[in-house]
């Protein structure tokens, strides 16, 4: 339990271990290749002792007396028979032995050289230098002393050593042991091992050469049980016993004189062991394999990519009080809850300090027990566990809540089932932005599902089709109030990348809208009472009297929802195309600029522009005017006005839709035609070689690009057939034109022609020998052997068609997969680029030792998130203002 | 001004250099110019001497000359001094308005010089009124931007005085709301930013770019080509001006267009093989060589680049022949081979250049495809301060590293908007500022800002992790845990945001 000031870690230090380091830090001196005896228990010396740690309940350690999951685990050592080297360092080792002399010791510059250099190495500080540079400078050191051939020193012939991969090094065609090298590396001075990159306060070249091994803790290697009773050791101790035993017989052969050339094998085979022990992939020699064939896991690989120690548990880690579950839509809920399933909320839980001051509460919810409900039977929080001031955790059960509850005293913890209000923080993968992960407030809900509302899909990119979530209950206060007051969702509603709102209406809601104020239409008062029913507000619109009877107009339904003092002008998204102010889809030219005075919609349609994300006007300017709080209520409000408008009026698509009349059919027909036979004739052109070549073009490709410009042509012309016919009465061009869903070119697809399919940007031109299907005669370069499709979706495909459609959508599918994982790594190392950066007190951008990147931030020091769509300011926005409040 | 450039041995630069002031006699001999300077290579493309001429005369034996070689002088040169300079590249010089790729002998050039006529506008010239209303801004404690500064000058006529004070104060108080919060962990914003719409980018390599006979690459590789900081790009581009004046000038067009693209001797001349008497025959052909803007003394420098063999021109007939020193059909294929890729005219490296005019000025841009600044830069009709490569490594080694940044952050701009995906410019900004600090373009990666990090941990977690722990070992560095990256893997909190704070509670004071 930490409590009050936790420590920090200040830095780490790394070094090399020295042999006498790893006999100090051992706990035990490892000699028996054994692990456990015919009862199960440990051997004692072996590699299992006791002495390292324990990995079975009931048993203590040796060295602390801890338990499992007490005792944090010890080293022991193995003492090698004979010096192996190290295979990490053994580009090191080279050096060393190549830039030395091989009498002295010393480095093999001239003392000239020597005073010069060291010179220039004392201002470096080899602990926080950057590696690199002295890299590179100790290589330029060391490379001008192999070169000299004779010690400058001791006035010695040198040879030339070469490394024979990956770890045996021969002079002059004679193998230098590993012992002799360590000899070797043990002449050199201290003073001498800054020219080659080492630093000589933390490591000695000799200790690259191992003569003892440090044997990882049990924890570290833990044996599993399997069901079959059987015991199933982990690969690095499948790897220490190895080297004991050859260590072993090392040992024997040479104490009662064998051959040399039996020791050498040994010792060449101990060396291997070494090898793989530290790294089963070491290029030049086969990896170490487990019985049944598989290769073993041992020290590099346990740390190296992905699934490694680094960035499988050390970068990110896994964490209780989470949750994950289906998701699913619920209109009703705010932008800024989330629903949780009771199952859910009864195992997640927050920790309770109890006080003096919240004793009398605690007691009350402890008494309730594990699965409390009200008199309406609805759920509350009960309490799964309560924690004694010495640690001890009591599970509360029916049985023991009421006596439990009696005992709790502050000082206590009492962990609290999740409740209504309770902040949490939920999250959709890929998280790709800060927004994908946001605080919600709880609503405990029935059912199996999390639930939101759906103006929140947009930033966390989610939809309903089997998609998962997962939310986390924060422990602790500071965190809970942080999340508060940055991560709710109602702070999170303008996104940083284009300072404008990235939560918004989607789909019904901007269909809705449409329908609610395009061309202002009336409602009965029976409609508008439906509709608003949906929304909190205390105050019904004015009625319009039309002909004795009460009639509400949709802008001013929607103007209720509208916070007083709001002013602003924008073109909607139906009128962007719109010229000199005259929209051709409203009957009224006024209706081109949607107004709003004083929080009163009084002309224009509502539309994705207004309320949709990325673009969002209205939401934009409440959110900057007013706040976030309402911002958020607007969304609220809107979203569930959308689903009131649509259930009251009702909205429906279906083929009847897209119905164009047959002379319009012809008409698409005829220019379909009239394109092939176009392209027929530049084909016949290029047979002809009067086909004239684009500069920087062969013929060919000169072809092809005009060919896909009439292709594109005819589908243009044929899109402007069909929605000439399709006009604003129905609900597919609704959509489209309101910006909801879908764009006017699938209408023109499913209405008109569907058009020319390409495969990287070309016609469809691969498949069998000269064609591409064995439908066409070879060579037949025309549009239809080339996958111009004629046929709308609703008319439907010609099998050809057909088949030449699915190798268009294939490379879509295609594409996504390969763009996923391409832009997936691109962003993992911009993040990781880029992550230490942080703005200082004066708007300054540094990184961790303190560079300075920008002077200023963005050079205006704005805040993307709260810039006006990457302006600084709105000068004219400020000038309108000041207006307003001098009129006033 | 013109100026003397010859080849020299590397002893006879010594005893120039040596000697400072002599009479000098060298194998060549140039009149009517009014020589002062000039500079002596020994290798042909770099010259590390240059010397005050004080007159060149005829050669006449004379025992105070000091003489290039023994035989065959032609010439005085009265030196004057010889200094000792950094070594001067060919390509400051220009002979006959173009670029020399090597000095044979001696030739008359010309120094290349930055003309200053545009620098005027290069320099940030701010109107003053402009600037009067950054200095009021300045006077009431905060710093406006230029744009803003700019946007206001532009409606000063419709606000008085009293307005503009009162506008001032309001955009004061806008900017202290909308500041950057301190220790806003700022990259990781804009690293999000900019990769998280990458899911959103098309994977299709080409796109037109405008002009319909060029791809260009585009969408997310080359995004990744950008943060990658890639010594070549994919599709090496260039876009270029001409200079202000003939911006609509057809006739300069199409010479230019010549003078960019690489024009081998095949695209003007015919190469006859006579196997018999082992000569090969370039005979050009007119037409060709006037669509090309090649004349015949351009073939003959450019067959003047081919080792091992001899010409023969002859002007009359405008035919050269070339004959290998060494007789041999083996030889003969060689050098047939080698004049068919013989590059005679052009800028290395441009493939191609279309023109295209623009639609609603008129004015010529060139598109072309391949990149060569540095040269491209010499031709003299383009306007040097208008053009441009999508090379950003090219870009920061011929102008330098806030070129190199402007070109960063453009670039990215540029593929960002073309998918027509919104990300604020202080994004972009960060990226490219962050890749080009250091005074070099370093890419987003294990190559270049990634394993550059002061943390062993941050690094060995990123990628090659056992790499950067066994040299830690040696090094014994420090991880000063002042990271993101390091904070999470010993497991506390991280520096950035809230973490950079400490909240301190007091307590109640006594009374």
């Amino acid at each position: 339990m930490t409590t009050g000031i936790s420590k920090r870690i200040q830095r780490i230090q790394f070094s090399l271990l020295s042999p006498e380091e790893i006999r100090k830090m051992a706990q035990v001196k490892v000699i028996t290749a054994d692990t456990y005896n015919d009862d199960g228990y440990p051997i004692e010396r072996g590699l299992m002792d006791l002495h390292m740690g324990v990995i079975e309940p009931g048993l203590k350690c040796a060295t602390c007396g801890g338990k499992v999951d007490e005792c944090p685990g010890h080293f022991g050592n193995i003492e090698l028979a004979m010096p192996v080297v190290h295979v990490g360092f053994i580009k090191e080792i080279k050096t060393f032995l190549d830039a030395s002399c091989r009498s002295c010791g010393r480095i093999k510059l001239t003392e000239e050289q020597i005073v010069q250099y060291k010179e220039r190495l004392s201002s470096m500080d080899f602990a926080s230098a950057d590696p690199e540079i002295i890299g590179l400078m100790s290589k330029r050191m060391t490379d001008e002393a192999t070169q000299r051939m004779v010690c400058p020193h001791c006035g010695m012939q040198q040879k030339k050593i070469i490394l024979d991969k990956p770890t045996t090094f021969r002079e002059e065609g004679i193998k230098v042991t590993p012992k002799e090298i360590r000899e070797r590396l043990e002449k050199i001075p201290d003073d001498d091992l800054m020219f080659f990159g080492m630093n000589r306060e933390v490591a000695r070249p000799e200790w690259m050469v191992l003569t003892v091994l440090p044997v990882p803790p049990i924890n570290v290697r833990p044996s599993i049980t399997l069901d079959t009773g059987e015991r199933s050791e982990d690969d690095l101790t499948h790897k220490l016993v190895d080297i004991i035993r050859i260590s072993q017989r090392l040992r024997e052969s040479r104490d009662n004189g064998s051959p040399q050339l039996i020791i050498e094998d040994l010792w060449d085979l101990l060396q291997f062991h070494v090898t793989t022990y530290f790294d089963n992939q070491t290029a030049g020699i086969p990896p170490a394999r487990h019985r049944s064939g598989r290769a073993l896991k041992t020290l590099v690989q346990r740390l190296k990519g992905k699934d490694g120690r680094f960035r499988s548990n050390l970068s990110g880690k896994r964490v209780n009080f989470s949750a994950r579950t289906v998701i699913s839509p619920e209109p009703f809920l705010s932008i800024n809850e989330v629903g949780v399933p009771e199952k859910a909320a009864r195992e997640l839980t927050l920790p309770v300090s109890v006080t003096p001051y919240n004793l009398d509460y605690v007691r009350e919810v402890v008494a309730r027990g594990q699965e409390p409900r009200d008199e309406f039977g609805k759920y509350i929080a009960g309490v799964n566990y309560i924690i004694r001031p010495d640690g001890r955790r009591i599970k509360i059960t029916k049985q023991n809540a009421e006596e439990n509850s009696k005992k709790v005293e502050p000082g206590w913890i009492v962990e609290r089932q999740l409740s209504e209000g309770d902040i949490v923080l939920f999250n959709r993968q890929p998280s790709l932005h800060r927004m994908s992960m946001m605080a919600h407030t709880v609503r405990i809900l029935g059912g199996q599902t999390f639930r939101f509302n759906l103006a929140v899909c947009t930033p966390y990119n989610a939809d309903f089709d089997g998609d998962e979530m997962n939310l986390h209950v924060i422990q602790k206060e500071e965190g809970r109030a942080e999340a508060r007051i940055i991560m709710k969702v109602r702070e999170q509603i303008m996104s940083p990348r284009f300072g404008g709102p990235i939560i918004g209406g989607i789909h019904d809601h901007i269909t809705a809208m449409f329908l609610l104020t395009h061309n202002n239409p009336l409602f009965s008062e029976e409609q508008a009472v439906h509709i608003l029913s949906y929304v909190d507000l205390d105050q019904f619109p004015d009625p319009e009297m039309v002909d004795g009877v009460k009639f509400y107009r949709g802008r001013d339904i929607f103007s209720s929802i509208l916070p007083a003092g709001l002013n602003m002008k924008f073109r909607s998204k139906l009128c962007k195309a719109a010229k000199n102010g005259v929209c051709d889809y409203e009957d009224d030219p006024k209706d081109t600029d949607v107004t709003i005075v004083n929080g009163v919609l009084e002309t224009g349609t509502v539309d994705e522009e207004a309320i949709g994300p990325f673009s969002g006007q209205i939401i934009d300017k409440i959110f900057r005017k007013f706040g976030s709080s309402e911002a958020a209520q607007f969304i609220d409000r809107m979203t569930r006005l959308a689903v009131g408008v649509i259930s009251a009026l009702g909205f429906t698509t279906g083929i009847r839709d897209y119905d164009i009349p047959d002379n319009a059919v012809k008409r698409i027909e005829e220019i379909s035609v009239e394109a092939v036979a176009k392209i027929d004739k530049l084909i016949e052109n290029y047979r002809q070689d009067l086909l004239e070549s684009m500069p920087g073009r062969s013929v060919e490709e000169t072809l092809e690009i005009m060919i896909l410009g009439i292709t594109g042509e005819v589908r243009d012309e044929s899109g402007k057939i069909a929605s000439s016919f399709l006009g604003l009465n129905i609900p597919s061009v609704i959509m489209a034109r309101s910006g909801a869903r879908a764009k006017m070119l699938n209408i023109s697809e499913v209405a008109g022609m569907v058009g020319q399919q390409s495969v990287r940007g070309g016609r469809i031109n691969r498949g069998y020998y000269r064609r591409t299907l064995p439908h066409f005669l070879m060579d037949d370069i025309g549009a239809s052997a080339r996958g111009f499709v004629k046929s709308s979706y609703k008319s439907g495909l010609t099998p050809l068609e057909y088949f030449f459609h699915s190798i268009g959508g294939r490379e879509g599918l295609v594409d996504i997969a390969v763009r996923t994982s391409r832009s997936g790594y691109m962003q993992r190392r911009l993040i990781n680029a880029f992550e230490d950066l942080k703005v200082d007190e004066s708007k300054k951008v540094r990184d961790t030792i303190g560079s300075i990147i920008q002077f200023t931030y963005g050079e205006d020091g704005i805040d993307p998130t709260r810039s006006e769509k990457g302006e600084t300011v709105d000068v004219d926005y400020i000038l309108m203002d000041m207006e307003k409040e001098a009129s006033k | 001004m013109k100026v003397l450039l010859w080849k020299d041995t590397k002893k006879n630069i010594g005893i120039l250099l040596e000697k400072g002031s002599l009479r000098y006699a060298v194998d060549f001999y140039t009149t009517g110019q009014e020589l002062t300077e000039g500079y002596v290579t020994a290798d042909g493309k770099n010259f590390v001497l240059k010397v005050k001429i004080g007159g060149i005369s005829k050669y006449s034996a004379s025992k105070d000359l000091v003489s290039k070689k023994k035989s065959d002088l032609k010439g005085i040169i009265t030196i004057e001094s010889a200094i000792d300079i950094n070594p001067k590249p060919v390509s400051d010089f220009k002979i006959a308005g173009r670029a020399p790729k090597e000095i044979k002998e001696h030739v008359l050039a010309e120094v290349l010089q930055i003309e200053g006529e545009h620098l005027k506008n290069l320099v940030l010239n701010i109107p003053e009124p402009v600037k009067a209303i950054m200095d009021m801004a300045s006077k009431m404690g905060f710093s406006l931007t230029l744009s803003v500064a700019q946007k206001i000058h532009s409606m000063r006529d419709q606000i008085n005085d009293a307005q503009l004070k009162q506008l001032l104060q309001r955009i004061k108080e806008d900017i202290a709301v909308k500041g950057i919060d301190p220790y806003e962990a700022v990259g990781i914003i804009a690293a999000q930013s900019i990769g998280e719409p990458g899911t959103q980018m098309t994977m299709r390599t080409f796109h037109f770019a405008g002009v319909r006979e060029m791809n260009v690459t585009l969408g997310l590789p080359r995004l990744i080509e950008i943060v990658d900081a890639r010594r070549i790009p994919s599709t090496p581009s260039m876009t270029i001006h001409l200079r202000k004046g003939m911006e609509k000038d057809q006739s300069v067009v199409t010479k230019v267009i010549k003078e960019l693209e690489n024009t081998t001797l095949l695209d003007v001349a015919e190469i006859v093989t006579d196997v018999e008497a082992q000569t090969l025959t370039v005979e050009p052909v007119a037409e060709r060589m006037k669509d090309r803007l090649v004349n015949f003394e351009d073939i003959l420098s450019g067959l003047d680049t081919v080792k091992q063999v001899t010409l023969k021109a002859d002007p009359a007939k405008q035919i050269v022949v070339v004959k290998p020193q060494q007789e041999s059909f083996k030889k003969l294929y060689q050098v047939q081979e080698q004049l068919k890729i013989l590059t005679i005219k052009g800028v290395p490296g441009i493939k191609r250049a279309i023109a295209r005019a623009d639609k609603e000025t008129g004015e010529y841009i060139l598109y072309t495809q391949g990149s060569n600044l540095k040269d491209v830069l010499q031709i003299e009709d383009i306007d040097p301060y208008r053009t441009y490569t999508n090379d950003i490594i090219e870009i920061a080694n011929v102008l330098g590293i806030e070129a190199a940044r402007d070109a960063v952050f453009m670039e990215a701009e540029r593929t960002l908007q073309e998918q027509g995906l919104e990300v604020d410019k202080r994004h972009l900004m960060l990226v490219a500022d962050m890749m080009s600090f250091t005074g070099s373009v370093r890419a987003v990666g294990r190559q270049g800002i990634s394993g550059r990090k002061s943390s062993v941990l941050a690094r060995a977690a990123f990628e090659i992790t056992t790499k950067h722990l066994l040299r830690a070992g040696l090094l014994g560095e420090v991880d000063m845990l002042s990271g993101v990256a390091e904070n999470i893997i010993v497991g506390q909190p991280i520096t950035l945001g809230t973490g950079s704070v400490n909240l301190v509670y007091r307590g109640l004071q006594k009374n």
